[in-house]
């Protein structure tokens, strides 16, 4: 990757109160630590909103890329608030629609299905990832 | 003096993703609220908290809260500040691992042992705290950020106490035109007074959500509620001393 | 929009809309004119859903299957099934008659559930045989309300 090129930034809403949170959170990991480290980048969500430079750096001129748990939409909303472009934003709740065989469970802990659909959640995510980098003349991994 | 019902306090945990400490106030938060202290507990999910979740918001105005952050950065006691009012406890793991010698945690995603270990200090910590905010331990306040209320006797004998017999008193209020009985409006009055807020419109508009907790209240009918509750409150401050 | 009671239990805010009956289950009927010309069997068509409480309590709806358009349903019959996250919730239908209509948001979205229970969440219109002694077993809004606090509070306890 040539140097200064921007990584897409990923923030996942983390929600604490449902097991949807979690899923975002473990989606979120696997983008930035596992499948793409060169091309992403985890913004936490509550830095950029209270002001945190280093999080409004990020985002500034950045994609960035939300996933919320639930229709409620916080990491959406408050991206776009706190002036970042959201590229794509999404919905585990909407994943789950189109793989409803993985049906997450547990908020402090995910089983099994829960991770299978962080898995796949990632994997989307990992497209747009992909499609973003390209567009900013990177290169896959 | 009985204490307003089904006091309890909030928690509201950065989650923060970027270092394990954010991982830890996480799992530490989850663990008070399902293991150690669910009766006494509520979650306070802090994305919809910023995002404007009036619920989450309006609890954690008036209800004590505790932030549990991770690092210096105390997003979950800035955020709970900026949007309700200054938390009543906080709990910093990064400061808790440093005084109780602890090792340093690691891994965000699967947490080491000094990660877990940091985990069942910082859920005890937070245990502790909640006791402490609801009255059930005596003794000393760590880290405590504001003074807790305390319900004093009033001058005057309460009117009554609520026919469930419960012993919460009730008071008899005109709401346009019309005689109505609230619950729990004395000692409503009393910890709004003992927490220093003036008779005025602002003050009549938080009475009033406190009041709503515990009185059912049409839409349509809160402008006069609100009215009331400026009036009554300003005559019951008038009766009592100015705080110390 | 209607009007609402609301009841406050932690952070938890419950509106029960005031224009509405509800069963036991907080399933709320809403009784509109009907739009079919007499002669055809006009008959009143009424509006169902769930009320905050219980989509609170069930959680985000993931799927919603609601009995097809032409279905006849006895008063407490499952008219729909919802899945969240927590469980699988049939739901009584408060309403005897035969299903005329179904919210087609339920296919694809069916979060509004969540988002507006009262108003873009409505699950079916049922065009009702026996009204009025339908109504005469479910709860106003009141009665519904009292339900509600008594169960949101013993909930609460049993945290």
């Amino acid at each position: 990757m040539s140097e200064g090129r921007r990584k897409v930034v990923i923030v996942p809403c983390s929600g604490i109160g449902k097991t949807y949170g979690t899923v975002s959170r473990e989606a979120a990991y696997e983008v930035t630590e596992d499948m793409r480290p060169a091309q992403a980048q985890l913004v936490a969500l509550s830095l950029l909103v209270l002001g945190d430079e280093e999080a409004r750096a990020a985002v500034a001129g950045s994609p960035a890329v939300t996933i919320d748990g639930c229709k409620l939409a916080c990491a959406t909303k408050m991206v776009e608030e706190s002036g970042g472009t959201v590229a794509r934003d999404f919905a585990v709740l909407d994943v789950y629609r189109r793989h409803r065989q993985f049906k997450p469970q547990g908020i402090a802990e995910l089983n099994e299905a829960g991770h299978e659909l962080a898995r796949v959640l990632a994997e989307e995510i990992v497209a747009v990832v992909d499609s973003l980098s390209r567009d900013n003349g990177g290169e896959d991994a | 003096m009985p204490d307003l019902p089904k006091k309890k306090v909030g928690i509201v945990a950065c989650s923060g993703e970027e270092l394990p400490e954010g991982t830890v106030t996480r799992l530490a938060a989850l663990k008070v609220l399902e293991q150690l202290r669910p009766a006494d507990t509520v979650t306070i999910c802090l994305p919809l908290f910023l995002a404007g979740g009036e619920g989450d918001r309006a609890f954690a105005r008036f209800y004590p809260t505790v932030a549990v952050d991770g690092c210096d950065k105390r997003c979950a006691a800035r955020a709970t500040e900026m949007y309700s009012g200054k938390p009543a406890a906080s709990v910093v793991v990064s400061d808790l691992v440093a005084e109780d010698g602890m090792g340093q945690p690691e891994g965000k995603r699967r947490l080491n042992d000094a990660g877990q270990q940091a985990v069942e200090a910082t859920a005890e910590r937070v245990a502790d705290l909640v006791d402490m905010l609801l009255g059930k331990t005596a003794g000393q306040r760590a880290e405590v950020l504001a003074e807790s209320v305390e319900v004093s006797e009033p001058e005057e004998a309460v009117q009554a106490t609520c026919a469930c017999g419960s012993g919460i008193p009730i008071q008899e209020v005109a709401v346009d035109g019309r005689v109505v009985t609230l619950i729990a409006l004395p000692l409503i009055f009393q910890q709004f007074h003992q927490a220093g807020k003036m008779p005025g419109e602002e003050t009549a508009r938080e009475l009033l959500e406190v009041v709503k907790i515990y009185n059912p209240i049409l839409q349509e009918e809160e402008e006069d509620y609100a009215k009331t509750l400026r009036r009554e409150y300003a005559a019951f401050s008038e009766k009592q001393e100015v705080p110390a | 929009m209607p009007e609402f009671l609301e009841l406050t239990v932690d952070k938890f805010i419950f509106k029960v809309a005031t224009d509405c009956y509800y069963n036991s289950e907080g399933v709320w009927a809403q009784a509109e004119a009907s739009p079919l010309p007499l002669g055809e069997g006009a008959g009143v068509r009424v509006r169902i859903g769930l009320s905050d409480f219980l989509q609170q309590r069930s959680g985000d709806v993931a799927f919603a299957e609601v009995q097809p358009e032409g279905t006849v349903l006895a008063f407490g019959d499952e008219v729909a099934v919802i899945e969240t996250i927590k469980a699988d919730i049939s739901l009584a239908s408060p309403v005897t008659g035969r299903i005329v209509e179904v919210n087609p948001a339920m296919e694809m979205a069916p979060e509004v559930i969540n988002q507006d229970p009262y108003g873009e969440g409505w699950l079916a219109v049922i065009e009702a045989s026996a009204w009025e002694s339908d109504r005469a077993r479910l709860l106003d809004p009141q009665a519904y309300f009292l339900e509600m606090r008594q169960e949101a509070e013993e909930e609460a306890k049993r945290l």
